[in-house]
């Protein structure tokens, strides 16, 4: 199960994101729950292998936009430097970008699941 | 502003447009305690829900990059659409860039995501809704010359801002006078006015102390709302006792339709509609004065609401159902499957089988049926397909098209995207097109059957005989086939006038050079009569009713077998 101890060691920061859920606990950690889940991880993924970088940004951006609005830090940070660099149009990185960032969602996922 | 936002009263509704549902929920716990909040997943979506009519949005939170139709597309289209043009919006991006665009396109404000904290984004929505509501306050004539009362359109702006703010339970009323137009043809227009202003002040003093607000709707009909009464008898009758006593219009008659309004976020207009619905139930009757939006009226709005509320949902999960009646060709030694019709029929998961009867005419009223003769042009182009594939032969299939279809600008588009879609050719899907569409909308009609047959569409003229075709009307605007409406063939036999008319309409269709199809045949005399009339073709329980596709299917395989060349003619 997933607690505030645990992204709090993950690196989120669970203060801005309860903030954003009126404090409420339980909303902001079923929220969070939803992330290991979350399709677009996949199809970043899949249009990276498959050199669609529009896709990639589409993606990546939608990404950008929940993990930040959780205030998962670390995974949001990746997510944005991800769209800055397709924005200048540069795929390199991008990989590397993408290995940390299934990374750290195994490793939310661990936590959700544990 | 907090405690305004704060007051019991009813919420205004925002609807929430974002493909992520964290976002949705996140920004929904945000807004829910200040709002009704309705979520849309995409701009498709979004534009379903802004198109219901019941409920008025105050904001749209609107999201960017979104599948199916992004929200650039969704500003564009609000803001071609004069009921939605000022609903304002507010787009959620994280894009600077876009911000500039999504403000030069119409949005009045932008959300950045990650999202501020739930006050400062409160803070935002309820300035917004402010703004706008005052504009268009200020944009409406506050105040009506005849009556001294607020104008229909100031009214409205002024009970949207009042709402939120309002404890106690209120009321909806109309009120109309009976048989004005003959009081104003007998006194004169400058008398009848009098009576208005009379009306307007009398109905403004007597409200006060149940803090009424009124307005003159139109002509002679007043809205007022109120805070709930016992009864309105007493007023009703106050007011046309003063009115008579200050005009001389002794014999004036006042009657009154009562809404009691909902706490749920429905719009006003729509309680005023309901009183309205009541106000009417008791025109003329003039011992009663006041009636009350009661079970039995309520009852079939609601059903009618509820069928027309339900019609994406049929589409989407199969409530909707295609069946085929078979057209016969009678013309040689036995009769021949021809072609067919596409009937829809609903099956309800609730409400069961819901009869064309019930929902075809609503839904042609409303509009919706556009999306019922979409829905069903597809089935049947694919249900072409399917027979094709199965057994080797096209057959046509003749789908109904709307009036409403008529006026759609991207008809042909439509139909063509369906036929391609299905790999059929134009003529294989047939377009009926009711007879009374004809008379009431002929020029564009015409422009619209001509371009549809350039692309090689075959029109069907349904239901003629039953309303108001002209032969000139026949030469001018050109058809493929004529449906002879079924009351005709009814009645044919057994009166020799209607078996006339019958032989007439062969001997037009001949002149033309169009088939004809009898609708409605169901006896075995009736066939006969029309084929020695030199009918073409028949439909109708006598040859078969309307047929689920599986069954339809055994129709043509039987008729593989009991005629060898038969595939060859298709």
């Amino acid at each position: 199960m997933i607690t505030i101890e645990k992204l709090n060691s993950f690196g989120a920061d669970t203060a801005e994101g309860l903030g954003r859920c009126y404090g409420n606990e339980a909303l902001y950690l079923r929220l969070v729950n939803m992330i290991p889940a979350e399709g677009n991880f996949a199809v970043l993924e899949e249009a990276l292998g498959a050199g669609d970088l529009d896709k990639v940004f589409e993606a990546a951006h939608a990404l950008k936009g929940v993990l930040g609005n959780l205030s998962l830090t670390p995974m949001y940070q990746i997510c944005s430097e991800i769209t800055e660099l397709l924005r200048a149009r540069t795929e390199t990185g991008c990989a590397a970008l993408l290995a940390e960032l299934l990374r750290q969602r195994d490793e939310l996922s661990v936590m959700c699941s544990e | 502003m907090k405690q305004l936002m704060a007051a019991g009263g009813m919420k205004r509704r925002v609807l929430i447009v974002d493909d992520e549902m964290i976002n949705r929920e996140l920004l929904g716990a945000m807004l829910a305690q200040s709002y009704d909040v309705a979520f849309a997943e995409n701009g498709a979506q979004a534009m379903e829900a802004l198109a219901e009519e019941e409920h008025g949005f105050s904001l749209i939170l609107l999201d960017l990059m979104m599948p199916v139709m992004n929200g650039f597309e969704v500003i564009a289209r609000c803001r071609a659409d004069a009921r939605l043009r000022n609903v304002p919006i507010i787009v959620m991006t994280s894009e600077k860039s876009a911000e500039v665009k999504s403000i030069r396109a119409g949005a009045v404000d932008f959300i950045a995501k990650p999202y501020d904290m739930p006050e400062v984004i409160l803070a935002r929505c309820e300035r917004i809704i402010e703004l706008s509501e005052d504009r268009s306050i200020i944009r409406s004539t506050e105040r009506d010359k005849v009556s001294g009362l607020y104008t229909r359109g100031y009214f409205f702006a002024y009970l949207q801002r009042l709402l939120p703010r309002l404890t106690a339970p209120m009321d909806a009323l109309v009120l109309n006078i009976n048989r004005f137009h003959i009081l104003n043809e007998l006194l004169g227009h400058e008398e009848g006015d009098r009576i208005l202003g009379t009306i307007g002040a009398q109905l403004k003093a007597l409200t006060a102390p149940m803090r009424g607000i009124a307005c003159r709707s139109e002509s002679d009909t007043f809205f007022l709302l109120a805070e709930r009464q016992e009864e309105y008898e007493t007023l009703i009758a106050e007011l046309q006792k003063r009115v008579g006593e200050q005009t001389g219009a002794r014999d004036l008659r006042l009657r009154a339709g009562v809404y009691h309004c909902p706490n749920d976020g429905t719009n006003p207009e729509n309680w005023f509609s309901r009183a309205k619905a009541a106000c009417d139930r008791i025109r003329g009757q003039y011992s009663a004065l006041t009636a009350t939006f009661n079970n039995e009226l309520h009852e079939l709005t609601v059903f009618r609401e509820r069928l027309s509320s339900d019609v994406q949902d049929a589409i989407d999960n199969r409530g909707f159902v295609v069946y085929f009646q078979p057209k016969y060709r009678i013309q040689g030694e036995r009769p021949v499957l021809a072609s067919a019709e596409a009937l829809v029929r609903w099956i309800h998961p609730e409400l069961g089988f819901i009869s064309p009867g019930e929902f075809i005419p609503l839904f042609e009223k409303n509009g919706l049926i556009h999306k019922v003769d979409h829905f069903v042009w597809r089935e049947a182009a694919a249900q072409i397909n399917r027979w094709r594939e199965q057994y080797g032969v096209t057959l046509p299939v003749s789908v109904n098209v709307s009036r409403v279809d008529i006026f759609d600008l991207a008809l042909e588009k439509k139909l063509l995207d369906i036929v391609e879609a299905f790999s059929l050719a134009p003529g294989d899907l047939m377009l009926e097109i009711t007879e009374s569409a004809y008379a009431d909308s002929a020029e564009q009609l015409n422009e619209v059957i001509a371009s549809l047959r350039n692309r090689g569409f075959k029109i069907e003229m349904d239901d003629f005989g039953s309303g108001y075709s002209s032969l000139n009307m026949l030469t001018a605007i050109p058809i493929d086939v004529l449906k002879l409406d079924m009351q005709f063939v009814r009645t044919m036999l057994s009166d020799e006038k209607k078996r006339r008319l019958v032989e007439l309409v062969m001997d037009i269709a001949a002149f033309l050079e169009v088939p004809v199809v009898a609708e409605g045949v169901e006896e075995e005399e009736q066939l006969r009569a029309l084929k020695d009339m030199r009918c073409d073709l028949v439909q109708g329980y006598y040859v078969s009713p309307p047929v689920p596709a599986e069954r339809f299917g055994e129709l043509i395989e039987k008729e593989l077998q009991e005629k060898g060349d038969w595939h060859d003619n298709h």
